[in-house]
């Protein structure tokens, strides 16, 4: 049994960011990346991405909600407040994209226009920075766009709403990797 | 490649072959005319939630708002602003559940609340004055429906039935997965579920359409009924694009319920629908013909309003009329007896917020018009165009008190009169 005065303490320093916040903000870079700039296959950058957006997925990880071996254990049992820290923290560091490959122009080009038939700028915006509880898309790994995007295709990751497995069904692999190479070559 | 895309789209094809397709009255044998709004990517993908938004809508600043997922404290909630009619009474009755959503009372007075986005149903007991909450299970997809019977939980998520049996003397039960009798079709978008029991004994769930606009698969766009163990499925009503509240009519028995309209037509409608089934296997027009009587620009075919049931009222463009509940209680003043709460969630697809309220609605003696007029309000304002609250769902609770979930702060307010 745990004293209410422990507790209290407990509470206090969940809330009194940075201090407290300061290891986890390390522990997240080890993967995401200096600012949460990511250089590591497979891994999103998470520098700038809206608060609210930020927010959810940590508590989708916390609640079980969304899979992710590294994330699930590691949000096991955090408290709101610190998940609004880290969302407001990630959310404040600069984008620093790693400039990708020079895409297939053909593939980018098939990839503007499925993006452009789903309406994808339309919620993302335009630019693609994304807002509220929607992402940015420009300046993110494409590894990272392409595992998501099949996620939600093939039913595996619901996200805020259901809009996600619903703009993206029907699609092909093929369909998927050219709205990849449009992504990926977003200034 | 999609298996079911192609289906549809054979189905579209050979609209003749597809017996699903013919509705009674309804310009049977008509092909109905797709457009590319509403299904772009023919032959390859099958109709979602984008289509039917013409390209003038492209560049729209409109999207679904954000939900909150961390607690809101009670001094962050603004009761203060909240209005109901003079001698009604508002207050926060229960808070600190992010997401609460649909609500259902068991016999002993415990409430169950499901969500969607969180996962989580909650439990409430009401414990002396005082509210306590735990989450009674979690990690599940958009359990929006709950619903009881003879003790028996009910908790209704996108693709699973789970039922807690004597759950209120035995807390701790574990449940009973159900999922399999009631042959949950896969689709996720408008697959929440509203769910309750009928006075038939008969637990009714709606199907909604996986899309905004499109031609629905048949196991879409319905509300069913089933016998509690899940067989015995009929159809009620068809032709429905997504209801996420209904109620029965406290003398008649009759089935009324709530219908979203859909999204990317313009400002002004098609307004939401609520609707009356006066006899099982009704249609009431999706995807051709809307509200009172607006045919699809997209989803077209001649005479498209032909054998469709007109609503009972209309209840305001993408207000999102959700939870409702026929008044039956002593409480509240003798003329809202048969008075129908109704919670509107408020609009995303609107440039000027539209909902965020809870309505009154009288229906007519005869059932075939209604009056609608505010009942709490204050969660928007009209000015800045901003809100703060949604409500979802309303209960009725033994003294005559309504509570009233609102999903944006996680908290259930009760209204009360008099006293």
């Amino acid at each position: 049994m745990v004293g209410s005065s422990t507790w209290r303490g407990l509470l206090l320093a969940a809330l009194s960011f940075p201090a407290a916040a300061a290891d986890r903000i390390a522990l997240c870079e080890s993967c995401h990346g200096p600012g949460g700039n990511s250089t590591t296959a497979n891994v999103p950058s998470i520098a700038g991405q809206p608060v609210t957006f930020l927010e959810n997925q940590l508590i989708f990880f916390r609640e079980g909600l969304r899979n992710a071996p590294v994330m699930v254990p590691l949000m096991k049992g955090v408290e709101d407040a610190e998940v609004t820290s880290l969302a407001r923290h990630f959310n404040g560091q600069a984008p620093r994209p790693v400039k990708a490959a020079s895409p297939d122009p053909a593939a980018v080009a098939r990839g503007r226009e499925i993006a452009g038939k789903r309406h994808c700028g339309q919620c993302h915006l335009p630019n693609y920075r994304g807002r509220d509880q929607i992402p940015a898309l420009a300046g993110q790994r494409g590894d990272y766009l392409l595992d998501t995007m099949r996620s939600y295709r093939d039913g595996k990751r619901t996200g805020a709403d259901t809009t996600m497995s619903e703009v993206l069904d029907g699609l092909s692999d093929d369909e998927i990797r050219a709205l990849g190479a449009y992504l990926v070559s977003l200034p | 490649m999609n298996g079911k895309g192609y289906l549809l789209v054979l189905c579209v094809a050979a609209a003749a072959g597809c017996s699903h397709m013919k509705e009674p009255s309804s310009g049977a044998g008509a092909a109905p005319t797709i457009s590319k709004a509403a299904n772009p990517d023919l032959p390859q993908g099958v109709p979602g939630w984008k289509q039917g938004m013409s390209d003038a809508h492209a560049t729209s600043p409109l999207a679904p708002h954000a939900g909150k997922m961390t607690v809101t404290p009670d001094n962050e909630i603004p009761l203060s602003s909240l209005k109901v009619p003079a001698g009604f009474k508002v207050e926060i009755w229960a808070s600190g559940m992010p997401g609460v959503r649909h609500m259902v009372r068991g016999d002993s007075g415990t409430i169950w609340a499901g969500t969607r986005t969180i996962g989580r149903v909650y439990e409430i007991k009401d414990a002396g004055g005082k509210r306590t909450s735990r989450v009674l299970v979690d990690k599940l997809t958009q359990p929006n429906g709950v619903a009881i019977k003879d003790g028996k939980l009910y908790v209704v998520a996108i693709d699973k039935v789970l039922r807690y049996d004597g759950i209120e003397a035995n807390p701790n039960v574990q449940p009973v997965d159900v999922t399999a009798a009631f042959n949950l079709p896969p689709k996720q978008h408008h697959a929440w579920k509203y769910v309750k029991f009928g006075p038939d004994g008969k637990l009714y769930i709606p199907f909604g359409a996986p899309c905004n606009i499109c031609l629905p698969p048949p196991e879409y766009a319905q509300i069913r009924r089933y016998n509690p163990d899940g067989s015995g499925m009929e159809v009620v009503a068809r032709g429905v694009r997504n209801s996420v509240g209904f109620d029965f009519h406290p003398r008649t028995k009759e089935l009324w319920f709530t219908d979203n309209g859909r999204d990317w037509l313009n400002d002004d409608g098609p307004e939401e629908e609520l609707n009356r089934v006066t006899k099982v296997g009704e249609f009431f027009g999706f995807p051709y013909c809307h509200a009172n009587g607006i045919p699809d620009p997209d989803v077209s075919k001649p005479n498209a309003c032909a054998g469709v049931t007109m609503p009972v009222t209309t209840l305001g463009a993408h207000a999102a009329a959700l939870g409702m509940r026929f008044y039956t209680g002593s409480m509240f003043p003798a003329e809202y007896r048969d008075s129908i709460l109704v919670a509107r969630r408020g609009s995303w697809n609107r440039t000027k917020l539209n909902g965020y309220d809870v309505v009154r609605v009288t229906p007519s003696s005869d059932g075939r018009s209604a009056k609608v007029e505010p009942f709490l309000t204050g969660f928007m304002d009209a000015s800045s165009n901003k809100f703060w609250g949604r409500p979802v769902d309303v209960l009725q609770m033994p003294d005559g008190a309504v509570l009233v979930a609102d999903e944006q702060v996680g908290a259930i307010y009760r209204v009360s009169y008099g006293r």
